[in-house]
């Protein structure tokens, strides 16, 4: 296999170096001077492709951001989670561990279904955080959050557990970052507000019908 | 324990012995200033003309396609995204069609444009950082900057459109599971004139600056015949002069009815790829475009799903399906047992065919050249190895 | 005051200088880049990041010295040390400015005036050459001899062109002393241009720019240390302050390499058509003379930095074909245009 010979042809100018290297010089100086004098003007943000991160944290993360994981209250503070183990089924990385317990009597106030979650461990050094836990919940009960500053200094730092994940959730409520769940798109052939698909959707009210988005393995 | 003996470099990794006479090897070794991902590249050299180049790759498999079958079809898209890593959407976009192609699924008609719309946009993602990587591995590190900047604006429109800005595990079997931001004309407006300025400015920095041209031109040329042969697909196989491109060929959802012209080089030497890159570029702007404009006159309460099962279950059936992803036909061959998890995911990486005809590229050419040729092919680890 | 006296302070004002502006540069091209690149550069050590290239300095004196096992150790430390010496020795000549008159006594600015100052310059030159190579051959590894090697060659070749430019510019001149030169360039020349160099010699100009980007190793002809090639070329291996007076060693003749283009073709510290010895008192003319060469040196030296972060580099044999086929030609027939006219004084 022979290669092909090339042929080269320059322009009188591309041939001296020096007329399109001093072009290429304007170009660079454009840009030094717009962002010297940008940086001088007073402010944290002044170059506006650069964010002095750990000081300046104005910037605006989509509310759709993937971050860690948040259990939702409802608007009568009461846990939604039934500890179904939908989340921890839909996992590609089966980073989720949930154990289920039945409510006893007089803690209607603080779960809203007949069982709830008494343990939920997340492993955030595997989860790849993809959203289909929150995608596969019936009740909308795990949402992943806004946070996404999770370095730990060991691997246990980097698990989270129900605490800490209805801490985000308060959090991200103080901080007004508190989406509502995502609607469902709409089906072909199907009437509005139809139902989810394959990765499902989450539920828009609380206690609505059971959706077995299933993710049996063999 | 001598000094010579802590300092053995594994001989049995490379198949001969040092090589005796004018000889050397060298390795450029998995972890380089070259950024490429982790490949390996064992030259011998005399000098600095390189007589055989043996790359060796592996060092990023992660076992996707066996983990695929332990996993659900739905499961298995963000397990996609990791593969081609600058250009996320269009993988999971492959994948899905060929799990809907295998169903007998008909896509909605918006749900197409919003593909198509991410496509585009991946594609001007990944052809900015395989530019810009030409641009650093030459020596001139500052077009990179400038092209990253846009491609941050493109990981803001992901963000807003789906959650995350790299590996957006976009789109699910059947469809779209997100619709377009709603401030998508505003974003893109911008976006698309900060494209075509970096463009410019990368276009003026680097094309007819004769340094960059006496490294780019005539620097492992190859003939079309031999891509043909090797299995080039992509710009790669575009720069060596054959019009070949899957949209145009076997066009799939609505790439028919866009206006956009394919590029070709002549001598697919690095020149050529990196023009043909540019061109490119330009071309899925105007892509986007129209399909933005075909997007704005949907009814707002289209359809973006087609009515899939709860349970994704296959009939049982064996089917290849590919796209023309930025880097050439990426294709998946999925074999149903119609069962939920599939029996057998394999994925036709278009790295893999244009890698294998790496030592016959840079076989006379000097070390300089390899550099320039590796980046030039835009192999990107992830999906090499997948 | 005794002239060896003088001699000291001077020696010893011109080191702490030398230091000082080399500290400085690496501080003006990592914020030079990161201007140009749209992005902000160090900005956490001090105010702009000012203290920076002091907190690099620290960094690189207290960092483990590591040797290689395989590599010739009194080669391994010779390596920096004969990249680093010639490029402080080559200060003795330099001009810094016109004279200043302290307590009555005429002092010149320059710490001594010998009469084959530009010569002395090349030869020293040279002597850098076996810094890189020695360095690159002793670290045992395939990468530094790679990056020797081109190093070498490029320096050799390269030093031709630098000569042939440096010799029309002697032979207007008709004198090797930096100071001379300096002098001679006073005025006006064809009555409305001043008296620089680069309006006599414009070829030789371009000719010694590019040469200087050659001896100084920056893009474009950063080959011996391109780092997407050969990792770092020939200081690989180093680390520490040997590393630190590579480092250094390469902004130090960058800041010779500026001082002898500002006298050789820019007028040393002349001001164009304004002759400030009659306006101001003789301590303040030295201080003037010495700003306005500074100023002058610190332009070209952010042309370095400049073309650095816009062009890209050249493969070695291009670099060769350029030296050889290209910039020879061009030096010989510079020198045969300066000598036709000066032979028919001109």
């Amino acid at each position: 296999m022979s290669k092909p010979a090339v042929k080269k042809s320059y322009t009188f100018q591309d041939r001296i170096y020096l007329y399109e290297i001093i072009k290429g010089l304007g170009i660079t100086i454009r840009h030094f001077l717009a962002n010297v004098r940008a940086s001088l003007r007073p402010g944290p943000h002044t170059i506006p492709t650069t964010w002095q991160y750990p000081e300046d944290r104005t910037r605006e993360i989509s509310p759709l951001f993937r971050g860690a994981h948040m259990l939702i209250l409802d608007d009568q503070g009461r846990e939604k989670c039934v500890g179904c183990g939908m989340c921890a089924r839909g996992c590609p990385a089966k980073c989720i561990t949930v154990k289920r317990g039945k409510r006893k009597e007089g803690q209607e106030d603080r779960y809203v279904g007949k069982t709830y979650c008494t343990e939920f461990h997340i492993d955030l050094l595997r989860c790849i955080f993809c959203g289909y836990c929150e995608d596969s919940c019936p009740k909308g009960a795990i949402m992943l959050g806004p946070e996404f500053e999770l370095a730990g200094y060991s691997r246990d730092d980097c698990q989270l557990f129900k605490d800490g994940m209805l801490t985000n959730f308060h959090r991200a409520m103080e901080e007004g970052k508190l989406r509502p769940p995502r609607k469902p798109v709409k089906v072909e052939g199907a009437a509005p507000g139809g139902s989810g698909t394959g990765a499902g959707s989450s539920s828009k009210s609380p206690g609505g019908p059971d959706k077995q988005a299933d993710k049996t393995q063999q | 324990m001598t000094a010579e003996s802590q300092c053995r470099i594994y001989p049995e990794a490379i198949n001969e012995p040092e090589p005796s006479g004018d000889y050397v090897h060298i390795n450029i070794g998995p972890s380089h200033p070259a950024m490429h991902g982790t490949l390996r590249i064992i030259t011998t050299t005399d000098g600095e003309s390189v007589i055989n180049a043996e790359p060796e790759i592996g060092y990023l498999h992660r076992g996707v396609e066996k983990l695929g079958e332990n996993l659900n079809y739905t499961q298995f898209i963000p397990l996609t995204d990791r593969l081609n890593y600058c250009s996320a959407a269009a993988n999971n976009v492959a994948y899905e069609m060929t799990v809907e192609k295998l169903m007998g699924l008909e896509v909605p008609e918006k749900a197409q444009l919003i593909r198509i719309i991410l496509m585009e946009l991946a594609r001007i993602a990944d052809h900015q950082v395989c530019v810009g990587i030409l641009g650093v591995d030459l020596g001139a590190f500052t077009p990179f900057l400038y092209l990253f900047i846009q491609r941050e604006e493109i990981y803001e429109i992901f963000e807003k459109t789906n959650g995350t800005r790299l590996t957006n595990t976009f789109g699910r079997i059947g469809g779209v599971d997100t619709d377009l931001p709603e401030d998508f004309g505003p974003m893109w407006n911008k976006l698309r004139d900060g494209i075509r300025k970096a463009n410019d400015e990368t276009d003026r920095l680097l094309t007819h600056n004769r340094i960059f041209m006496d490294r780019a031109i005539g620097v492992t040329p190859f003939s079309a015949e031999d891509a043909l042969n090797w299995g080039f697909t992509g710009p790669c196989l575009r720069a060596c002069g054959v019009k070949r491109d899957l949209r145009r060929d076997e066009p799939y959802y609505m790439y028919d009815s866009f206006q956009f012209k394919i590029p070709t080089g002549e001598n697919g030497d690095v020149f050529d790829r990196y023009m043909v890159r540019m061109i490119e570029m330009e071309e899925s702007v105007k892509i986007i475009d129209q399909a933005y404009e075909m997007y704005r006159q949907m009814p707002e309460d289209a359809p973006l799903m087609a009515r899939v099962p709860k349970i994704i279950k296959p009939p049982a059936g064996e089917v290849y399906h590919a796209i023309e992803s930025p880097n050439g036909e990426l294709g998946f061959f999925i074999k149903s047992d119609g069962t939920s998890n599939p029996y057998r995911i394999k994925i036709r990486p278009p790295c893999y065919m244009i890698y294998q005809a790496f030592p016959e590229l840079v076989q006379g050419e000097m070390i300089a050249d390899l550099i320039a040729c590796l980046s030039s092919l835009n192999i990107i680890a992830g999906e090499l190895d997948r | 005051m005794p002239d060896w006296k003088i001699a000291i302070i001077k020696v010893v004002f011109i080191w702490c200088w030398t230091l000082i502006v080399a500290v400085i540069m690496t501080w003006v091209e990592r914020r030079g880049a990161a201007m140009i690149q749209d992005r902000l550069g160090p900005n956490r050590a001090g105010p702009f990041g000012l203290l920076q290239p002091l907190a690099d300095g620290i960094k690189l004196f207290t960092k483990e010295d590591i040797v290689p096992a395989r590599a010739q150790k009194y080669l391994f430390t010779l390596g920096p040390v004969m990249f680093a010496l010639p490029a402080f020795s080559a200060y003795a000549v330099m001009p810094f400015g016109d004279k200043i008159t302290l307590g009555g006594k005429e002092i010149i600015l320059q710490i001594s005036d010998v009469s084959i100052g530009i010569l002395y310059v090349v030869a020293l030159g040279s002597i850098a050459v076996y810094g890189m190579i020695i360095g690159g051959w002793s670290s045992n590894n395939k990468f530094s001899i790679l990056g020797g090697l081109r190093s070498t060659a490029q320096l050799i070749s390269y030093e031709v062109p630098w000569g042939l430019a440096i010799l029309a510019a002697v032979m207007l001149y008709g004198t090797f002393s930096m100071r001379e030169v300096s002098l001679a360039q006073q005025g006006t020349f064809l009555g409305f241009l001043p008296n620089w160099g680069i309006f006599k010699q414009p070829l030789g100009f371009i000719l010694f720019i590019v040469a200087a980007y050659c001896e100084a190793n920056r893009v474009p002809f950063d080959l011996p240390e391109a780092e997407s090639e050969i990792v770092a070329g020939y200081h690989t291996a180093y680390g520490s302050m040997r590393l630190g007076l590579y480092l250094f060693g390469e902004y130090i003749n960058l800041y010779t390499l500026s001082a002898i283009i500002v006298t050789l073709y820019f007028g040393s510290w002349h001001l164009p058509y304004v002759d400030m010895s009659t306006f101001l008192g003789p301590i303040s003319y030295g201080i003037a003379t010495f700003l306005v060469f500074f100023l002058k040196v610190a332009f070209f030296l952010w042309l370095f930095v400049w073309v650095r972060w816009t062009v890209p580099r050249f493969r070695y044999d291009q670099v060769m074909g350029l030296g050889w086929k290209t910039l020879i030609p061009i030096g010989l027939f510079n020198l045969f245009i300066t000598a036709l006219f000066i032979q028919l004084s001109i």
